[in-house]
This record gives structure tokens, C-alpha cells and sequence, in this order.
């Protein structure tokens, strides 16, 4: 009973969610920013951290200070994808009274305030399949606003079932590629993720870091050259420095537990929106000071 | 006429090394000593030698045989022994420490042997000797067996395929048994293309004298089964030779090894003595589960005496007699009641006695069974069901594969097994004892000598008992038994003797075919092996939907593909697909099932006893107000393995595995400790890192094993996050995972998790099943009619159930952990209180709410506190294969202080749960049948109870 290793399945009509009206809007944003000559800045935080109105003034405070697209963590019990930062925070948002009822209600009002920015919602996938109907779950984050939606333990192995509901919702689904992904593989997934491809930087979990690990770089080069679609940046990105030293490699960057933990408990919200200015600031290409070519 | 082997040319004599040195000196001896001396002169020498003894008959034994080797010095090694070395001595010591053949180097120059030694050593032994020499010139051989030699060697690599035959043939002639060597595939072809029945694979590359010793074992895949094979050199530790018993080579020839022992004859002895040892393959006490795997073996179409006497030594349990008019195999009915005379006298309890008949009129059938006494008749006619009925004697009715469908198209084979398997339960149900399957299409009904349509056979052996027949030999029995789940193999052709152009040989009196006795010692050897160290291997029918018996090419189990599957982080899944492969090799590796019964056996203690616990039954019987001393109630004692619990056997397995993942670092989770403590316990054993997550809920709860791990040199890190217990540690332990996937291998614990950890933790654990499966058989001549066991993640609950998951009569029954009540919302029940979702990298049945989030699991047992269960279970449920009971915090903790009372076993807390639920079943619950007053009861003691002794403190 012995199964091959998951075979590189290239992209055909019934596979995939690059057609969705969700990853069409995704794309144009990625356009628009490499026609500004920028690195399309994706800012994560956690709905309903610390509560509910923080995190609406926090998203709004991240796209209003140069973030190109908004990944909206919804909280989850056993975010086993997630370093400290992360985790705490899904904890605290559910001790508050975080929801999946919430979360559509945050999305929609974050959509109403800023809707040209698109909003991809982060969860895990019992979030979605451990629901009486995961049909009507995905429904429900689109009519609410959402351009698509990324699953941190869902690979294209297992995929098939919730890219065919994110296609009847018109969601894009996101997959993520890891530095131990196989070439062939590599392929694969960027043939089959929708809207952009989620490179993770490291091999490990989510978190801030000072710097990033050696490698980084040829590993996004070849995912780059690899993929169809606009390839994101994330994983312990931090600061202005990562965002330009991805920036020459990658079409866009993402930063998650930086800005939660500029948040904070007490959501501090003005430290983030400081945070993402001086992300944004190098996300700007034409500043950007020549790298060796080995970054 | 002397026959003295070329002079090789300069090139060769540069690939042959140090032995094309040897090969040349040789010559020139041979050339010195044997200069005026004629073959035929010679022959008249050897004649004069005592009688040779035989060779093949020690090593068709059971098992590895050790051939142990006298040598001085020897080019690699340099001197092995003083020069006044006592030979005789030496060679009498191997005997006595269990040597089956003794070798002699006999070459002077590079290995100080002589001739003489050779004699001396014959002369002061009972057991065969082997002539260790570089034979170069055929002159040499009537020298060997004149000093009293039984095998000699000859080198492959010295000889081109013709003369090597002639030598091989000339060997014979002089009643020596060759043992033709060889290094590389080159030299094998030739070896085996020289018809010696006995094959050599030596480690050591005689040109570079360097020893790999791996190398016998990779070659031994190229050797056909129908050769006795040897392994040479390369001996270091005991447990290669257990290894090379394993993977099946029946002798292994030790010199340097036992050379380097020193001269004192009780240490050689004792050293030879652990070498036999482990060659021997286990005993039914030391692998329970290996002998209900053991196919039955019936050699068919006997002909003569000797024919019967071969299928009685080599441990057949059953010949067949050919009453069938018409066929090369029939017998007079006098010659057939001295073959049954000969039988019944020379075996105790002897072989059953098989008469094989062809639409023979049911009266006239009867009446030769009275006559002869037969112990049962094999219909191989176009007999009807209704035939079976009239029959006196039990049945075996043949039934021939149509030929068309033997390799044609899947949907044909499915047809035709279906239309095989219906037919098959028509015979079943009119009385018949065993079917077998055979193909049809040959001239002669009472065995066709056509190999059987593999796939159509076990398609057909998957939902019915039968044997294999037809088409098979010492060659193939083996991989059709690994390949097919029969319950035995018959052969007929396959045994006997055969012409050089393959045509079986009639004996000139009677025109029959006749039975060669080392083919039918091989047959039986083979066959009985084949299973031996593959624990895995399908042995019986299994008559349910193969999706609960195991996943699908994806991973997924249940008759929809449900459950299972592999929901990860994506840096996760290159690493889940080396260890899928991994683990697809090391299912099929004897050598690592081998590796493991033996810590089973020697460290942890196992298997574990089946223990009746008459007064715990009795207890249960009066709490239920029914009869006392019906109810057979054993416990299967997992609980007395090493550290005290059934995860050990796990850990190791995994353990073993880290290291041929070439991973330098392990980690795992623990709730009750246990599993963190075995895991602890293993790599201590093997000498690897050990990280070990545990919820502080759980550290506060288990303190004893905390200490435990500490002192065992693991890493305890205590999980804060979540609910702070088992659940919680898994994520902290992916978290590592995800993080260190390179060097790292995360020891799961339960049979939970991605594929393939669900399927790899239930083959590791399902021993526990397995193995009380034969127990029961022992004691009560049947399987349990109830098997029940706790579940958390259900490690323990497949590791006992899976044994009997195709058997349609045993009901299983897992108790879930109830806490509080499962009305309460308070429990750890996933199925009784659960829904499908993905929790921990796979889909089954958790406790989630309406929104996915995981519900926090209560369990006064740390073991049970877990909100998810393995995917195997769940597709069990949802099937209603598994009935699932419950029990509540006191009711497990009035269970286990009734176990104590009763028994004076103090059980864990967990299996405490499947004893009070199995005192709730007993007294009668709505929805579940009642047990029968008799009923045979296998109940899982998972673990012992001393951890939980503290929570017992503060419970009063």
C-alpha cells in the first residue's frame, strides 16, 4: 500500500482557483505595485487581538500605512503552524470572544472601510472542515469581503475537496511552499495556488526574527523562477532590512508576528501603523541600495 | 585424464589479487605433489575414505546452522593461533558449542593449514567436514575426500562456468557436497549455472581481502530459494547472524570470530554456542504470533517410502496419496498402505494422510478411506457440494482457476475471484474442511504443475480459507506465501526429481515420479520460513472492506477513504514522505521484525502473558447480578512489559527506525508519561538525544515518570499553552518538528497523527493482538468472542483489535474515557461525543465545536485526556465494526481498586476504563448485545497502575 510521493500536478481547468474573481483582484494589486516599482507589502493580524475594535483599527491603521493586501488570522485553538507570538495571540482573541461570526463581521467592516485592498483570510483547516457545511464557511468569508484564503496545514495532497468550494465561492486559495519542498513539487503548487504563492522563508514556525537564515535567497530565486503567479515572502520577516532584501528577489512580503507584537496586549496601534510606514518606505524598489547578487 | 585449471591470463591475475597469488602457488604444488599420481589412482584413495557424512540434511533444518572454521593465520588477519594450536581441540569445542559442519583451511602458505588438520579434525568429530581449499586442478579433489572431507569449496571466481560444473559434478561423483563461492553478481551467475545446491556469499572480496558486511545480505536477493545459501566472513556481533537468519540464509561460516576467542575450550564453546543461538529462529513461546502465520504443508503425489520418509523429516503436515486412475501419480492400494504404515510408525503425531480422488463415487471413496485408514480425501474432480455431504472423511475440495482468467485484466481476475470465492462458500457450507485453489487447463487433474494465477489466488484467499496449489517449488514458495494470505501450500511437481532439460524423472520399475528428498526438505524449510520474521504478511482470509484493514495509496482509511490523510505544514510533507518510505521498506525487512522480537523478547520482557483473572470474572458476574464461573475474562498483560506499559514496543520500533533514517535527534510527546518514558528508555538503549514534550497538567499529574525521563537522560519540556495536556504537547512537538525536520525524528506515540504515523504506530503495537490471538488458540482452542480495550488516541485499542478486525465473529469494543459523564460536556470521548474534523494532521473524530475549534478533553487519566481519536478507529465506528462503551472518572477508579482487590494487579487508570465498562456490558446495556453467559473475554491491561497512585491519594 505503499503511496508515491504526492505527484507534481500541473494546473488544468478542474484544479486550482487562478480563475477566481478573488485571485484576479489579488494579481492586479501585485501589478499595480510592481508598476509603482514596489514590493506589495501583505500585513497579517489576528482577528479580534487583542479585541474586536483594536483589531478593526489595527487593520484599517496597516492598509492606511502602506500594506497592498491584509491577511486576517482567524483564531484557532491549536495553531500548531504558529511560534509564541502567534499562539498567544489566537489565545487571547478567543478569551475575548473571538468567533468565526466575528470574524465575518470584522471582515466586512474592514471591506466597507477599504474596499480596493484585498483580504485573505489565514486559518487552519479544521476551521473550515470540522464545520457542519465548509461549502457555506467559504461562502460566507467571501460574501463578507474576502479575495481568498490560506490554510497554514493544508498542502495540495490534500486540497482538492476545499479548492473546489473556494472556486464555487470565487475565493482564491493560497497554498504555501517551504524551503524542504522539492523542486518538482515547487512547480506543482504554484501551479495549483490562486492568487499569489506563500514562499516560507524558513524551515520552521511563525515568528519574528532578526535576520534571515542564509539560503533564503536561492531558495525564493528558484520559487520565483518556478512560479506562474506572484510569489509572497513570509515567515519571521521583520524589518525594514528583510523587506529589502526580499524585495529583490520576490514580488511581495509578508509580515505577521512583528506587527502582533508591536500590537500588543495593550493594542497599541499607533506603534504598528509605525512599523508598517518604515516597512512600506522599503518596500519602495527605487531606494532599494544594490545587494550582492547572493542575498 | 587431469583437468587443471588455465593459468589465467595477466589481466585476470590482476582482478583476482591476492588470490590469483594463492591460485598460482597452487598450481604449483599440485604441479610438485601430485605429479606422478593419475586421477583414477587417486579415486581408489578416496573410495578407501570412511563413508561421507550429509551435508544438506543439518542445514535443511530450520534456521541458520553455523559452519565453524579451524584456520591458523590467514592473509587479512595475520596468525590466529600459536603454531602448537590443538586443532582437534578446537574442532571438538565448536562441536559441542552447537557447530553443524566444521571447516578446515587446509591451503599451507597464506592460511597455515594442512591436509593433516583436515583428517585429524574428521577423524575426532560426528558432523560433516568442509575442505576449505583453493581448488585448481580436479586432482585435488579425490586428496580432500581420501582425508576424509564431506564438502569441499570451490571458488567461482576461479573457474569459467563449464569447469566449474565438471568440478561440481566431479565433486559429487566422489560423494563431496560442494559449496561453490561467490563475491559479485558475475561470479554468482556462474555459481548457480554450476547446479551446486549448496551457494556461498562471501562478505570479504578474496582480491582486496575487504569485508562489507552488508554485501552477503544484498546478494542474497539474487540467489533463487531453491539453493541452500551460506553467509561468509564478516562475523562481528551475534546479532548479524540473527539478521542473516532473517533475511534467509541458512548457514553462516564464522572463522576470524571464533578464531580470535583464544585456545581455551570453553570459551570457543560458548562463543560457537551464541552464535547457534541466534541463528535458531524463535520458538512459538518467544513469537506467539509468528506461529499463526505458519502456512500448513502438504507434499502431494507420494510414490514410494522414501518419498514419505522425506516429507517426514523435513516436518510436512500432510502427504497426499494419488487414488486418481490415469495419473502418473496413482497408487495400487497396497503400495499406498505401506507408505501409510511407514509414515505412522517413523512420526508421532505423524502426517495427516491425504487420499486425492477424482469424481469417484461417494461409496467407493468411503470405503477406501475404511481401507486405509485416511485421515481425509481430496476431491480434485468436478464433485458437487452435495458429493461433500455422503463423505465419511473430512474434505478438501480442489478447485481449478479457469486459465483464461489467470492473466488477463483486472476487472476479469475480480470476476472470476468473486465467482471462485462463491463457489468456495458452497463447499464451506456443505461441510468442506479446506479448499484449495489450483489452475486448471493441464492434462492431469491431480495437479497440474501450472503456477497459479497469483493475483486471482489471493484475491480468492482474502475471503476464503484455502491452500495454494499447483505450479509450486522450493524456488517460489516463499514469495506466494508472503504474497497470497493462504493457509498452506501444496506441492507435487515441485518436488520431484528432474532431468538436466527439467522433465521429471519416472522410476524405471513403476514409471512413477519420485520425491527428491533435499527438494522436499527445501519445500518445507521454505515455506515455513516464509512468514517468520514479516509480521505484517496476511496469513489468513480477512473478509471486510479493505479500507479498515488498511489506507489507501493516499493514506486514507474507511470504506469511503474517509479518515486519515496528511494535514501539515508544508515544510512537513517532504519529511512524511521519506519516512511513508521508510517505512514501506522496513515493513518488508525481516531483518528489522527480527531486530525487534529480540529486544521484545530479551529486554522488554515480552510477550506479555495471557493471564485468566478467574476472580476479577467472577466479581463482574456477581456485580451483575448472573452466574458465577461462566465468564472467561484474560487479561492481556501489557502492563508487565518493560517500563510498564505497551508504548515500549513503539518506541523501540521507532527508535530502530531513527537510525536508518540516519536522524541524530529524537522527540516525542507524552500524557501519562508512559509513552515519554519508553521513548526515554529507548534512546538510552540506543544512544540517541531524546527531547520529550509534556503538558504541565500532565507533569503535575505524573510526577513519577517525570523523574523517570529526567533520570533516563530525556529533556522534559513542560507545554503551557492550550489545555496544558497530551493534545498540546503534540503541537508543541510538531512546532519542534516543523522546526528541526532535518535532523530530527518526532517518535509519535499514539496511532494518530499524518500518514503515515497512524498506520506505522498500529503495525508496530498490533503484536499485542497478534501474539494473544495464538495465546487464546493455546488455552482455549479459539479466538475471543469480545475484545475490548481503552482508547485515547488508540494506540493500545488497534495494537489489540487489529488481529481480529476480519473476524467476523469477535466483537470489538473500545472504552472511551467518559470524565464527568458524556452529557456533562466534561469527557474525552471523540466517537461517542465527537464529529469528523482534523485535528493533529489527520481526519477523524475530535471534539470540536460548531466553529472547529478543539474542545479541551477532561480525563482523570492522562492517558485517555485527548480529544481526538487514531483515523483506523473512526472508520471502524463509522463502519460498525467497533461498538464504543464508556466509562466515567469513578467508575475507572472503582475498577481498578476492584482489579487490585481481586487479582492483586494494580492496573493504570486507562485500562481501568475497558474493565468497568466490560462490568457495565456484562450486567446488560441498552444497545449492546448482551455477552453470553461463556463467553471468552480479551481485554487489554494496557498499562500499570503505579503512576496513577498519587491521583488515587487525592480521591480517597
Amino acid at each position: 500500500m505503499s503511496a508515491a510521493a504526492p505527484a507534481p500536478a500541473i494546473a488544468s481547468p478542474g484544479s486550482g482557483t487562478s480563475g477566481t474573481a478573488g485571485a484576479a483582484r489579488i494579481r492586479a494589486t501585485f501589478e499595480a505595485a510592481k508598476s509603482d516599482g514596489r514590493t506589495a507589502l501583505i500585513a497579517y493580524i489576528v482577528a479580534g487581538y487583542p479585541d474586536g475594535d483594536t483589531s478593526l483599527a489595527a487593520a484599517l491603521a496597516a492598509i492606511d500605512g502602506g500594506a497592498d493586501v491584509l491577511e486576517l488570522g482567524l483564531p484557532y485553538s491549536d495553531p500548531l503552524a504558529d511560534g509564541a507570538t502567534l499562539q498567544h495571540a489566537s489565545s487571547v482573541a478567543l478569551r475575548n470572544g473571538a468567533t468565526f461570526e466575528r470574524s465575518l463581521d470584522l471582515l466586512a467592516r474592514i471591506h466597507r472601510a477599504r474596499p480596493t485592498v484585498p483580504l485573505v483570510p489565514m486559518a487552519y483547516v479544521n476551521q473550515a472542515v470540522g464545520r457542519d457545511d465548509p461549502e457555506a464557511a467559504l461562502r460566507r468569508l467571501a460574501e463578507a469581503g474576502a479575495s481568498g484564503l490560506i490554510l497554514a496545514d493544508l498542502t495540495i495532497d490534500e486540497g482538492a475537496e476545499i479548492e473546489a468550494a473556494a472556486r464555487a465561492a470565487d475565493l482564491a486559495l493560497v497554498y504555501l511552499v517551504a524551503p524542504t519542498t522539492a523542486p518538482d513539487r515547487r512547480i506543482a503548487i504554484a501551479h495549483r495556488s490562486g492568487g499569489y504563492l506563500y514562499a516560507v522563508s524558513f524551515v520552521g514556525v511563525t515568528g519574528a526574527r532578526r535576520s534571515l537564515p542564509p539560503g533564503v535567497g536561492a531558495f525564493l530565486r528558484d520559487v520565483r523562477a518556478r512560479s506562474p503567479i506572484p510569489v509572497a515572502a513570509g515567515f519571521g520577516v521583520s524589518r525594514p532590512g528583510h523587506v529589502r532584501q526580499l524585495g529583490r528577489v520576490v514580488d511581495g512580503v509578508i509580515v505577521g508576528s512583528a506587527l502582533v507584537d508591536a500590537l500588543g496586549d495593550e493594542g497599541d496601534v499607533a506603534r504598528m501603523a509605525d512599523l508598517v510606514r518604515g516597512l512600506a518606505v522599503a518596500a519602495q524598489r527605487d531606494l532599494t541600495p544594490r545587494l550582492p547578487p547572493e542575498v | 585424464m587431469t583437468a587443471i585449471a588455465p593459468r589465467p591470463s595477466t589481466r585476470t591475475a590482476e582482478r583476482l589479487g591476492v588470490l590469483a597469488d594463492i591460485a598460482e602457488r597452487r598450481r604449483a604444488d599440485v604441479a610438485a605433489e601430485l605429479a606422478d599420481r593419475a586421477l583414477a589412482d587417486l579415486g581408489r584413495d578416496a573410495a578407501l575414505a570412511p563413508a561421507p557424512r550429509d551435508a544438506l540434511g543439518p542445514l535443511l533444518r530450520p534456521g541458520l546452522h553455523v559452519i565453524a572454521e579451524v584456520k591458523r593465520r590467514s592473509p587479512s588477519a595475520g596468525a590466529l593461533a600459536s603454531p602448537e594450536t590443538d586443532v582437534v581441540s578446537r574442532a571438538r569445542a565448536y562441536v559441542a558449542g552447537g557447530a553443524s559442519i566444521v571447516s578446515v583451511l587446509v591451503e599451507p602458505h597464506w592460511f597455515g593449514g594442512t591436509i593433516d588438520d583436515l583428517a585429524a579434525v574428521r577423524a575426532a568429530v560426528t558432523v560433516p567436514v568442509l575442505a576449505k581449499e583453493f581448488v585448481v586442478d580436479r586432482r585435488q579433489l579425490p586428496v580432500l575426500r581420501a582425508a576424509g572431507a564431506d564438502l569441499v569449496l570451490l571458488l567461482s571466481a576461479l573457474h569459467q562456468t563449464r569447469p566449474l560444473r565438471s568440478l561440481v559434478r566431479a565433486a559429487r561423483d566422489l560423494g563431496m557436497e560442494p559449496l561453490v563461492e561467490a563475491h559479485d553478481p558475475r561470479e554468482l551467475d556462474r555459481a548457480l549455472a554450476s547446479d551446486a545446491r549448496l551457494i556461498g556469499l562471501n562478505n570479504r572480496d578474496l582480491r582486496t581481502l575487504l569485508v562489507d558486511p552488508d554485501h552477503a545480505v544484498r546478494l542474497r536477493a539474487s540467489v533463487p530459494d531453491d539453493r541452500l545459501v551460506v553467509a561468509e566472513s564478516g562475523v562481528r556481533e551475534v546479532a548479524t547472524v540473527a539478521g542473516w537468519r532473517a533475511v534467509g540464509f541458512d548457514a553462516a561460516l564464522i572463522g576470524e570470530a571464533l578464531m580470535t576467542t583464544g585456545d581455551d575450550p570453553i570459551a570457543i564453546r560458548a562463543r560457537t554456542a551464541a552464535f547457534v543461538a541466534a541463528g535458531r529462529p524463535p520458538s512459538a513461546a518467544e513469537d506467539p504470533a509468528a506461529a499463526d502465520r505458519t502456512p500448513f504443508v502438504k507434499i502431494c503425489g507420494v510414490t514410494d517410502v522414501p518419498g514419505a520418509m522425506a516429507a517426514v523429516r523435513a516436518g510436512a503436515d500432510a502427504i497426499g496419496l494419488n487414488f486418481a486412475p490415469a495419473t502418473p501419480r496413482v497408487l495400487d492400494e497396497r503400495t499406498a498402505a505401506t507408505i501409510i504404515a511407514a509414515v505412522r510408525a517413523a512420526a508421532s503425531p505423524p502426517p495427516l494422510v491425504v487420499g486425492v480422488v477424482v469424481d469417484r463415487d461417494p461409496d467407493d471413496a468411503n470405503a477406501l478411506a475404511r481401507r486405509l485408514d485416511l485421515d481425509a480425501l481430496q476431491l480434485h474432480g468436478s464433485e458437487g457440494p452435495e458429493t461433500i455431504r455422503r463423505l465419511e472423511r473430512p474434505v478438501w475440495k480442489v478447485l481449478h482457476l479457469p486459465p483464461e482468467c489467470a492473466d488477463d485484466a483486472v476487472a476479469t481476475v475480480a470476476e472470476a475471484a468473486a465467482a471462485t470465492v462463491e463457489r468456495a462458500r458452497s463447499y464451506l457450507a456443505a461441510g468442506a474442511a479446506r479448499i484449495m485453489i489450483d489452475t486448471a487447463g493441464g492434462p492431469f487433474p491431480g495437479g497440474t504443475g501450472r503456477r497459479a494465477a497469483r493475483q486471482l489466488a489471493a484475491a480468492v484467499a482474502r475471503e476464503v480459507p484455502v491452500m495454494l496449489a499447483g505450479g509450486l517449488d522450493p524456488a517460489n514458495v516463499a514469495g506466494a506465501l508472503v504474497a497470497t494470505p493462504a493457509l498452506g501450500v501444496d506441492v507435487a511437481g515441485g518436488v520431484e526429481r528432474r532431468a538436466r532439460d527439467g522433465t521429471i524423472v519416472r522410476d524405471r520399475r513403476d514409471g512413477r515420479p519420485r520425491k527428491d528428498a533435499f527438494k522436499v526438505g527445501l519445500f518445507v524449510k521454505r515455506a515455513k520460513a516464509a512468514r517468520l520474521d514479516r509480521p505484517l504478511s496476511d496469513a489468513r482470509p480477512t473478509p471486510v472492506h479493505r479500507g479498515l484493514l488498511d489506507v489507501d495509496a493516499r493514506g486514507r482509511w474507511g470504506v469511503e477513504g474517509e479518515f486519515g490523510g496528511r494535514y501539515v505544514p508544508e515544510t512537513l510533507v517532504g519529511a512524511l514522505v521519506a519516512l511513508e518510505h521508510a517505512w514501506d521498506g522496513v515493513r518488508d525487512d525481516p531483518r528489522f521484525w527480527a531486530e525487534l522480537r529480540q529486544l521484545r523478547t530479551d529486554y522488554v520482557g515480552g510477550p506479555s502473558p495471557l493471564y485468566r483473572a478467574d476472580r476479577l470474572a467472577a466479581a463482574l458476574e456477581r456485580a451483575a447480578d448472573r452466574p458465577i464461573g461462566h465468564l472467561r475474562l484474560y487479561l492481556k498483560r501489557e502492563d508487565l512489559n518493560h517500563t510498564g506499559a505497551h508504548k515500549i514496543t513503539n518506541a523501540l520500533g521507532q527508535a530502530l527506525l531513527t537510525r536508518r533514517l540516519g536522524k541524530t535527534r529524537v522527540i516525542a510527546e507524552t500524557g501519562a508519561g508512559q509513552h515519554g518514558v519508553a521513548t526515554a528508555t529507548a534512546c538510552a538503549l540506543l544512544d540517541l538525544p531524546c527531547v520529550v514534550y509534556m503538558g504541565i497538567e500532565d507533569v503535575r499529574r505524573q510526577a513519577p515518570n517525570v523523574l523517570r525521563m529526567h533520570e533516563l537522560g530525556a529533556e522534559v519540556r513542560e507545554v503551557t499553552s492550550g489545555s496544558a495536556t497530551l493534545k498540546d504537547a503534540i503541537n508543541e512537538a510538531m512546532r519542534d518538528w516543523v522546526t528541526n525536520v532535518e535532523t530530527t525524528h518526532y517518535v509519535l506515540g499514539s496511532a494518530v497523527g499524518p500518514h503515515p504515523y497512524p498506520r506505522m504506530v498500529r503495525d508496530l503495537q498490533r503484536v499485542i493482538g497478534d501474539d494473544a490471538a495464538t495465546q487464546l488458540r493455546w488455552v482455549e482452542g479459539r479466538l475471543p468472542d469480545v475484545a475490548v480495550a481503552c482508547v485515547g488516541g488508540g494506540s493500545n485499542a488497534i495494537g489489540l483489535l487489529s488481529r481480529f478486525i476480519g473476524e467476523p465473529d469477535v466483537r470489538l469494543i473500545g472504552v472511551e474515557a467518559a470524565g464527568e459523564g458524556v452529557s456533562t460536556g466534561h469527557h474525552a470521548a471523540a466517537l461517542a461525543g465527537g464529529s469528523p474534523g482534523v485535528l493533529h494532521g489527520s481526519r477523524s473524530y475530535l471534539l470540536q465545536d460548531r466553529d472547529g475549534q478543539v474542545i479541551e478533553a477532561h480525563s482523570i487519566s492522562a492517558g485517555l485526556d485527548y480529544p481526538g481519536i487514531g483515523p483506523q478507529l473512526s472508520a471502524l465506528y463509522v463502519a460498525g465494526r467497533l461498538e464504543v462503551l464508556d466509562a466515567t472518572d469513578s467508575e475507572a477508579i472503582e475498577a481498578l481498586r476492584l482489579v487490585t482487590r481481586t487479582e492483586g494487579i494494580i492496573p493504570a487508570l486507562e485500562p481501568s476504563h475497558a474493565v468497568a465498562a466490560l462490568g457495565k456490558l456484562v450486567g446488560g446495556l441498552r444497545g449492546h448485545a448482551l455477552v453470553p453467559d461463556d463467553a471468552v473475554v480479551l481485554l487489554g491491561l494496557s498499562g500499570r497502575g503505579d503512576k496513577d497512585l498519587g491521583v488515587l491519594e487525592g480521591e480517597g
